[in-house]
């Protein structure tokens, strides 16, 4: 007991009342924070809602470009992301140390998994000339404007991945740390925020795989 | 105290579950062809339903102090006045800008 209470004041700057209030206050920052970034992903929503109300028949045309099936099985990929990683959280709580680690490790597996899927889908693309910008040479899809659909699969699905590999290195940094067991009940802040990052990267996905691979 | 609320394994189970058949409902809603727009408004509803899903249980947002949910629903917001300021200029164009 003596213990816990030593490693919970350790964490505690001197600023706050409490832990508990440090803990609501980070919470709140990291919610801001991701505000930031809605707003960050919305200019791109913003330029494919006005591209598609110009060009509706150019998205039915190109999403057929688009497995659907590989975007269907990130999804479900991310969806089981999101359970290990809010059980990863589940496990600090309860004071499972062993468990947070491989919780962790089973995110960062399907987080690699769904960059693998990414991969083959990018590079199977590219084969056939569908590159993003200038770089297009497709000739499969009858529309002037079909690289602009491109460019703006590229730069929503590629922003995507980037937050991706931003999560995987940041749950390696967990790992590090819960291996030294710097996670308990009464201190687990970055697996929580790293947490409600990790959801919003999967509430991205969850909007980008109808409205990228499900135009008919 | 409410911040450190375990949520239970039943829960998150059950959460996972109904984002699973959600998922399988989307796909399903694109190959039975409905008409658009209403194609479009049907898969944005599924997804927003999963988002909520996401931010009410595997975020904590139910369990939370009410102001992180406060937060989320006003960058929505934001959002959508940032949609809907831009498209009273696309749409009420002659013609598009040159290159799009």
């Amino acid at each position: 007991m003596a213990e816990t209470q030593s490693l919970d004041k350790s964490n505690l700057k001197f600023y706050f009342r409490s832990s508990d209030q440090q803990f609501s206050s980070s919470k709140l920052g990291m919610w801001l924070f991701l505000f930031t970034e809605i707003m960050f992903f919305g200019g791109l929503f913003v330029a494919y809602i006005v591209f598609r109300a110009w060009n509706p028949e150019l998205f039915t045309l190109a999403a057929t470009q688009l497995d659907t099936l590989l975007g269907a099985v990130n999804t479900v990929v991310l969806i089981g992301s999101s359970l290990t990683i809010a059980l990863a959280i589940r496990s600090a709580q309860l004071d499972n140390q062993k468990m947070i680690i491989n919780y962790l490790l089973m995110t960062i597996l399907l987080a690699t998994v769904f960059l693998v899927i990414k991969y083959f889908e990018y590079t199977h693309k590219f084969d056939l000339g569908i590159m993003p910008g200038a770089l297009y040479t497709f000739e499969g899809i009858e529309h002037a404007k079909a690289s602009v659909f491109f460019s703006i699969y590229y730069m929503m699905t590629g922003l995507h991945g980037l937050h991706v590999v931003i999560g995987i290195g940041l749950m390696i940094w967990l790992v590090v740390r819960a291996k030294m067991g710097d996670y308990s009940s009464q201190w687990y802040t970055p697996v929580e925020m790293t947490g409600l990052y990790w959801h919003l990267v999967d509430i991205i996905w969850i909007f980008l795989f109808p409205l990228m691979y499900l135009i008919d | 105290m409410s911040a450190h609320h375990i949520i239970p394994l039943k829960t998150l189970l059950s959460t996972t579950l109904a984002l699973l058949v959600l998922t399988v409902a989307t796909v399903l809603v694109f190959y039975i062809n409905i008409p658009a727009p209403f194609d479009v408004i049907v898969a944005l509803l599924l997804a927003t339903f999963k988002a909520t899903l996401v931010g009410m249980f595997f975020m904590g947002l139910y369990y939370d102090e009410k102001f992180n949910t406060v937060v989320l629903i006003f960058s929505f917001l934001f959002f959508i006045v940032f949609i809907g300021i831009t498209l009273l200029d696309t749409m009420y164009r002659d013609s598009g800008i040159g290159v799009w």
